[in-house]
């Protein structure tokens, strides 16, 4: 379970960028949560304060009931985290690659080997795996990345436009691993600026817009609020008026 | 799982330092452009010296003077032979052989030179050499010290004939003692050993310190890798052990290098009776252990300020310049060096791998300061690269 409360961050030598202001939402368990917004609607931002990186000036957020302030480091252990920024290590095979990060996660070794292998295998990574990671394509960095920030099995996951660079298939396998890691019960927070994306996969939706939640609830939900036929509808409606996607 | 299973520091910071090494072993361009200088360059500017000195050594030993009107001083000839100078007849052109580097000095006893002698003149011969030219130096002053031998001889001679004491023509009595240990001899070849020895520990752990940092960066791996369990002090702690070892072994590779060089090459002998055994082998790395560990530190540091690779290595020049140019300060001003030195980083090393290689003994104390400065300093930039990477500003400027 993701918490925020009336969480505000700014940027900049006098806060003048405010970057995300009063936001609050919950993401439940057993449940994807979409994040749906524009470019620079304060995303990123969301999402580096609850992978611990950067610090609210205000409000509380919590994951699990962890304090992302005060308790940075089991939150850490706590969460997987498919940042903006996913980049590997080119000299290394996709096996070195999340086995790294399996032991700074102290999984001991054998439980580590079973991981890498059951990853590897349900990211359909076989034929890669012993392979440097140097000169893989988008859709493959991007499966080792996410076996990566899964290693140690976190009860929450949050990922950053996973679907960025992706073509087709690789979306279609993406979500199909993510419904199956919210079969398992875990908290998803999934952040796209592609409405379609987050209509396809998510229970439950936060539309934010310059730096504020505009609207949050189901696809149905938010339909309804917007008085609109369409999810795309209501997301431009939701967002258009006021400071939206002008911001 | 979580809460399961959490790794120790200790743990973790093998693990960081493991997968940088392991991933500094893969990259083969940079191991090749580090270690292949270390192993060759170093014996090969050894043996380019030795044969250089071995040449300017065998000329003094051997001295050859072409000469002219040999046959009108006699008694000059016969002393010069006695002095192990082979005597030849000089080509005509022997100016423009001298000017070409082919001669370095000829002799001319002039045409009047018994005539003067006969009648009580002071006879005149003639030195011709251009002074310019740096491998005739030791043949010039080989010879021009005979003649004034000579002359002082002749000069006594005749005294002693006319019932004078020869201190009479001679009253200053100039005796050279050089103090120097025939160790101290091939000090200036020395100097490049020592230089050598701490330009190794400079530039060993350059590419893989920034690449662990600023390369880590560009590559968009380190927000993931801060958002893991590792303290940014395990994770600062990690990678400056992996960069440490690596800069320790290249320094070992240079030094070694040498060893084998000096005791197993067929070296010209120069008659300067050459210590770098193991003995000095063993001292070298000692003295060099406070930079082994103070200089990773510092390029951790550089790494991490930078926001690309590229602005990373201009920085880190700048360190490497200024560490380069510190030991040739203190050789060209040919002064002993003060005791406080050892407390300078770079100088103090430098200082006593002087000491090492002319046979001096090293006081333990000079020791302790020569460690004392860098090992703090290296804590205290670890500790900086560990507040920078604990900042938010870290993730900007990506």
């Amino acid at each position: 379970m993701i918490r925020l409360e009336s969480v505000s961050k700014s940027f900049g030598k006098h806060g003048e960028i405010r970057a995300v202001r009063d936001v609050s939402f919950t993401a439940p368990d057993g449940q994807i949560t979409g994040l749906l917004g524009p470019n620079g609607a304060g995303k990123t931002t969301l999402l580096r304060m609850l992978g611990t990186l950067i610090v609210p000036d205000r409000g509380v957020a919590s994951i699990g009931g962890l304090d992302v302030v005060r308790d940075l480091f089991a939150v850490r252990e706590h969460i997987g985290v498919l940042s903006d920024a996913r980049g590997l290590y080119p000299r290394l095979t996709t096996r070195e690659n999340i086995r790294y990060y399996g032991t700074l996660h102290g999984l001991p070794d054998a439980l580590l080997d079973a991981r890498i292998e059951t990853l590897i295998h349900t990211l359909g990574l076989d034929a890669l795996a012993d392979r440097r990671t140097q000169g893989f394509s988008q859709g493959e960095k991007m499966k080792v990345a996410i076996a990566r920030a899964l290693v140690h099995d976190p009860a929450t996951i949050l990922l950053d436009e996973p679907t960025n660079g992706l073509d087709i298939m690789s979306v279609r396998a993406l979500r199909d691993q993510l419904r199956q890691l919210r079969g398992a019960g875990k908290c998803l927070l999934f952040s796209s600026h592609v409405m379609q994306e987050v209509a396809a996969l998510c229970d439950r939706i936060v539309i934010v817009g310059a730096g504020h939640v505009v609207a949050q609830g189901t696809a149905a939900e938010l339909i309804a609020q917007a008085g609109a036929t369409t999810l795309e509808d209501a997301f431009v409606s939701l967002l258009g008026t006021g400071e939206g996607l002008a911001a | 799982m979580p809460g399961q299973s959490v790794a120790s520091p200790q743990e973790r910071v093998l693990a960081v330092a493991r997968k940088e090494l392991l991933d500094t072993l893969r990259d083969r361009r940079t191991l090749l452009v580090t270690l292949l200088p270390a192993l060759i360059a170093g014996p090969l500017v050894l043996l380019l010296m030795f044969s250089v000195i071995a040449s300017q050594l065998d000329k003094v030993r051997e001295l050859k003077l072409p000469t002219i009107g040999k046959e009108r001083a006699p008694a000059l000839v016969a002393f010069l032979e006695r002095q192990q100078v082979t005597l030849t007849i000089a080509p005509s052109d022997f100016e423009t052989k001298i000017r070409a580097g082919e001669m370095d000095v000829v002799l001319v006893i002039e045409e009047k030179f018994e005539a003067d002698v006969a009648e009580g003149r002071a006879g005149t011969v003639q030195l011709i050499y251009d002074r310019s030219r740096d491998r005739a130096q030791s043949a010039i002053r080989e010879t021009e010290a005979l003649l004034r031998a000579y002359n002082r001889q002749w000069g006594s001679q005749r005294l002693l004939l006319r019932g004078m004491a020869p201190t009479v023509g001679n009253p200053l009595n100039v005796e050279s003692i050089d103090l120097a240990t025939p160790q101290q001899s091939g000090a200036f070849l020395l100097f490049f050993l020592a230089y050598y020895g701490l330009f190794a520990a400079v530039m060993g752990g350059m590419a893989i310190a920034l690449d662990v940092t600023a390369g880590e960066r560009e590559r968009q791996s380190l927000e993931p890798l801060l958002m893991t369990p590792a303290r940014p002090l395990e994770l600062v702690t990690g990678k400056w052990m992996a960069v440490a070892a690596f800069n320790a072994v290249v320094v070992i590779i240079t030094l070694t290098g040498y060893y084998l060089t000096l005791r197993f090459a067929p070296l010209p002998a120069v008659g300067v009776p050459f210590l770098f055994s193991a003995r000095e082998l063993a001292w070298f790395l000692v003295v060099l252990v406070p930079l082994i560990a103070l200089l990773p530190a510092v390029m951790l540091f550089m790494g991490t300020r930078s926001r690309t690779f590229k602005e990373a290595q201009a920085s880190v020049s700048l360190v490497i310049f200024a560490v380069s140019i510190i030991p040739v300060v203190q050789l060209v001003q040919q002064k002993k060096d003060p005791d406080w030195i050892a407390w300078i980083p770079v100088s103090g090393q430098f200082s006593l791998l002087g000491q090492v290689l002319r046979g001096e003994g090293i006081p333990l104390a000079h020791l302790a300061a020569s460690f004392a400065v860098p090992l703090a300093l290296t804590v205290g930039v670890l500790l900086l690269v560990t507040r920078m990477l604990s900042r938010e500003s870290i993730l900007a400027g990506k």
